[in-house]
């Protein structure tokens, strides 16, 4: 129901602050969220993706999501600085239905957020709720250290209700993937990203 | 409305719950228990205003229509009516998104007990955390929207359980009148309350 809440107030809040408005509250409500869960350490990979499999991570409050062991991120050594992780389902799925069959349609607002954030910040959203997943996964991580090295969370695409995908070039530049690849995994998750060291040594950098 | 869609539509999103307590944490930061209480209140009222308005025939129809999750007053949550008027939530909306926050912040905020303190003084006394105003507020606002035979529905809560098994009831100089209207005796109030997170009234004038 707060979900349902929050959404008819979308409409509301974009009328009176503007899209540019929802985009920061959204952006605030993800921040102040991953603020409030607390740090974690964790002695290496291994034990950070049980943790997170197990949904013992703070990235678990988002729903069920998979740690993809086999697409390791290597550091120009080769040594293995992050992996990939998916959602097959986002969390805000059930949430568009409950608005469908209650409301009856998404606010027009919801299109209009997803375009500004696409435009002005980063060209990754599906639909606004995209806003807060982003901004709450990046402070997620910055609370986490694995071998007491903290984290980084780069979104790669997504793929929305209606089946519209967003592929982040620019992030999957960072950890040299290719576009085929992440696309091969949309068929199967609608969320895709990347958890890695923070400011580790990538075979793109060092180009 | 099927159940799997029913279903659907009681379930909470916890990430969005959690998500929202601390963002309401924030507003009493700033505005105090009555800022956050008008947010609560205009956030309520909004969810109803945006749903579409109803008409029914006769009580029996909008029964019909409440009991199976069509109306848009029980949209969100899952009754039973033991009487014509008297109606019983049987889990709050709530609750999912309340035990996700305990799990992965910690114990409820204080706030959410003193804004429910403010409203108590200065709306209504039925309400035990900030939830509740949202709930009865959204209930308030969506009975405004029905009509049943031509008339207005009015509704009225009468007691509130929360998860912890705390109660608020109704004060002892309003329990004969909603009781009565309700259709239940003082004793079947306090069995329904055993296992139920509401119970409150609908009726006409």
């Amino acid at each position: 129901m707060l979900d349902v809440a929050l959404v008819a107030l979308i409409r509301d809040m974009s009328e009176k602050a503007g899209v540019d408005g929802t985009i920061q509250y959204w952006t605030r409500v993800g921040e102040n969220l991953a603020k409030r869960i607390g740090k974690e350490v964790y002695m290496g990979w291994p034990s950070f993706n049980v943790a997170f499999r197990e949904g013992r991570t703070g990235f678990s409050i988002e729903g069920e999501a998979t740690p993809l062991t086999d697409l390791a991120i290597t550091d120009v050594d080769g040594d293995v600085v992050g992996y990939i992780y998916a959602m097959k389902q986002c969390c805000f799925v059930p949430t568009i239905l409950r608005v469908r069959y209650s409301v009856g349609e998404l606010p027009r607002a919801d299109k209009a957020v997803a375009e500004e954030y696409n435009n002005t910040v980063h060209d990754i959203a599906v639909c606004n709720f995209c806003v807060i997943h982003e901004k709450f996964r990046e402070e997620v991580a910055k609370n986490i250290t694995i071998g007491g090295q903290s984290l980084d969370c780069l979104l790669l695409a997504t793929r929305g209700y209606t089946g519209e995908t967003k592929i982040s070039e620019k992030n999957l530049g960072k950890i040299g993937m290719n576009p085929d690849q992440v696309r091969a995994l949309l068929r199967n998750y609608e969320c895709v990203y990347a958890i890695l060291m923070k400011g580790a040594k990538l075979k793109e950098d060092g180009k | 409305m099927n159940p799997p869609q029913r279903e659907r539509l009681i379930e909470s999103n916890p990430f969005v719950d959690v998500a929202t307590h601390l963002f309401l944490e924030d507003i009493a930061d700033k505005q105090g228990a009555a800022g956050l209480n008008n947010y609560l209140m205009s956030l309520a009222a909004n969810l109803a205003r945006s749903m579409p308005e109803e008409e029914y025939s006769t009580w029996e129809e909008f029964l019909d229509a409440v009991r199976s999750g069509n109306s848009i007053i029980t949209a969100f949550e899952e009754i039973f009516t033991p009487t014509q008027n008297c109606l019983v939530t049987r889990r709050s909306p709530f609750e999912r998104g309340w035990v996700e926050y305990i799990k992965r912040v910690g114990s409820f905020s204080r706030i959410h007990r003193e804004v429910a303190d403010y409203y108590n003084s200065a709306v209504k006394p039925t309400t035990l955390n900030s939830l509740h105003i949202i709930h009865q507020t959204f209930r308030a606002t969506a009975a405004a929207r029905l009509r049943v035979g031509g008339k207005a529905v009015r509704y009225a809560q009468i007691a509130t359980v929360w998860t912890d098994g705390e109660k608020k009831i109704a004060p002892e100089e309003w329990l004969p009148v909603l009781l009565e209207r309700a259709g239940i005796t003082h004793t079947q109030l306090n069995m329904l309350l055993r296992n139920n997170a509401d119970v409150w009234v609908l009726y006409q004038e």
